[in-house]
């Protein structure tokens, strides 16, 4: 029991050493644990893939850098199966600094794919407004976006001129962190216009997303990180996803382990308290 | 490059600066944390005038469109507290807000939510395969006994008391995977910042 004591009082500093170092061993040594592939991740590749050769995804980055680590490799992964698909990509966002992430991953996978901005792919940045935008935006497009990310007139580019209405959209792709985001294209894009809706979120908004899924209201779904390395696999594409499973599975056992000591550690001290004799 | 690689150096200091508290709090953390919330308030401040005041209100005024002036006062009287004898006129824009969100927001919560939610819960268990029709069973006595909990014109005893306490069994499951949700996301969080040091910064990780 003497050990049971002395873990008691642990420094918190050793934990977070523990953590650091299942973080970082697996990432220099990859374990290559394997990655299942859920239902809906699952959902948002067959949508993908169903998808005929110069259909529109819009996609909506709303996201900023603080969710960064969880939402760039679902953005790349998207972006990379949608060019390997021939689809155009009409990218905006909800959140201000989302567009800067979603522009950097678009600019390296379109050189790598040879994809032209203007008929290939467009940004126009973000969009404030939340939902009285996005119900602007499915009736007419040119309400509410009239230049690109750059500030060049949204009519000078083919793509740009292309879509006018929600009608043009196929898919929507929203990478969401937060509000606004997927929860106000599920209430009022899909709501009012009907275009089907696949989500990429944080892990920590995914499980209020399952109903949406229940109800059909959402097509498929990432769920933060893990979504994102599930998604690389299917398009056969090593990103960030799949090296930091091994990590992330790492530091999960490990965090388990630490749950199960902490009670094991918590009943000894009350059996101590409460046993005949103690002060 | 040359920028490149001072970003990813300052970039790298400044991960580090924070992952410093985790020892203690130290000057070099605080430095870190106020430049955090500095640059942030700049840049909000760029992007809301470039991205949202400008291009929706500024703009189209300075084009002609004479009648932008009207949301331009109306915003304006929202600094109208600050003045105790015209205070009252904050109440326009106010009851203007309150309005117009009011009106978009319940319409839409009934037609985007409640009515395709309500329709979710409508699941066969017949002619389905056994999981699913179990699986659409637990969802239907979830939402019931969920909502005999939140069921408060009635004191919790007897059957009712039952039914709200097999409800809280079925919340706790729901925080539970929420919590291990969070979980994950904040390693994914720490792996994405050990990512950049290993592989952005020392390219020790391909």
């Amino acid at each position: 029991m003497k050990i049971l004591d002395k873990l008691a009082v642990l420094d918190r500093r050793i934990i977070y050493l523990l953590v650091g170092l299942a973080v970082i061993i697996p990432m220099l040594i990859p374990l290559g644990l394997p990655v299942d592939i859920t239902r809906p991740v699952q959902n948002v590749y067959d949508k993908i893939e169903s998808l005929t050769e110069g259909s529109i995804v819009l996609m909506s980055t709303d996201y900023d850098p603080g969710s960064e680590a969880e939402l760039y490799p679902a953005t790349e992964a998207i972006i990379e199966h949608c060019f390997r698909r021939n689809l155009k990509i009409y990218m905006m966002g909800l959140w201000p600094a989302g567009s800067a992430l979603g522009e950097r991953a678009l600019d390296t996978l379109a050189r790598v794919h040879g994809k032209r901005y203007g008929s290939d792919y467009v940004n126009v940045g973000y969009r404030p407004g939340g939902a009285v935008m996005l119900l602007s935006l499915g009736r007419n497009f040119r309400d509410v976006i009239r230049v690109d990310y750059t500030g060049r007139p949204i009519d000078s580019l083919e793509l740009g001129r292309q879509v006018r209405s929600a009608r043009d959209i196929t898919l929507v792709m929203t990478l969401s962190a937060g509000d606004p985001g997927v929860i106000h294209w599920v209430q009022y894009f899909h709501a009012r216009f009907g275009t089907p809706i696949c989500a990429a979120t944080t892990a920590i908004m995914a499980p209020r997303q399952y109903p949406y899924m229940n109800s059909g209201q959402l097509v498929g779904l990432l769920g933060g990180l893990k979504g994102a390395a599930e998604y690389e696999t299917l398009v056969k594409r090593r990103g960030r996803g799949l090296t930091g499973m091994d990590s992330q599975s790492i530091v999960h056992v490990l965090l388990v382990l630490f749950i199960i000591l902490g009670n094991v550690i918590l009943i000894n001290q009350k059996r101590k308290k409460s046993a005949p004799g103690a002060g | 490059m040359f920028i490149q690689t001072i970003g990813i150096w300052i970039g790298a200091f400044l991960t580090l600066a924070i992952f410093s508290f985790l020892y203690r709090d130290n000057p070099v953390y605080k430095v870190a944390e106020n430049l955090f919330v500095g640059v942030s308030a700049g840049y909000w401040a760029v992007v809301l005038w470039f991205d949202f005041a400008w291009p929706n209100l500024f703009a189209p005024l300075f084009q002609g469109r004479i009648y932008y002036i009207i949301p331009i006062l109306i915003g304006i009287l929202m600094f109208a507290p600050l003045f105790p004898k015209i205070s009252w006129l904050v109440r326009i824009p106010l009851t203007f807000t309150m309005g117009v969100a009011m009106a978009v927001a319940i319409t839409q919560y009934i037609q985007g939510d409640i009515i395709p939610q309500l329709q979710g819960t409508f699941l066969p268990l017949r002619g389905v395969p056994f999981f699913t029709a179990f699986s659409n069973l637990l969802i239907i006595l979830g939402v019931i006994f969920t909502l005999i909990y939140f069921y408060f014109s009635k004191e919790h005893k007897g059957a009712l008391g039952v039914g709200a306490k097999i409800g809280v069994w079925f919340m706790m499951v729901s925080f539970g995977a929420s919590f291990g949700y969070t979980i994950m996301a904040r390693v994914s969080l720490l792996i994405g910042r050990v990512y950049y040091l290993l592989h952005d910064w020392l390219r020790v990780v391909r």
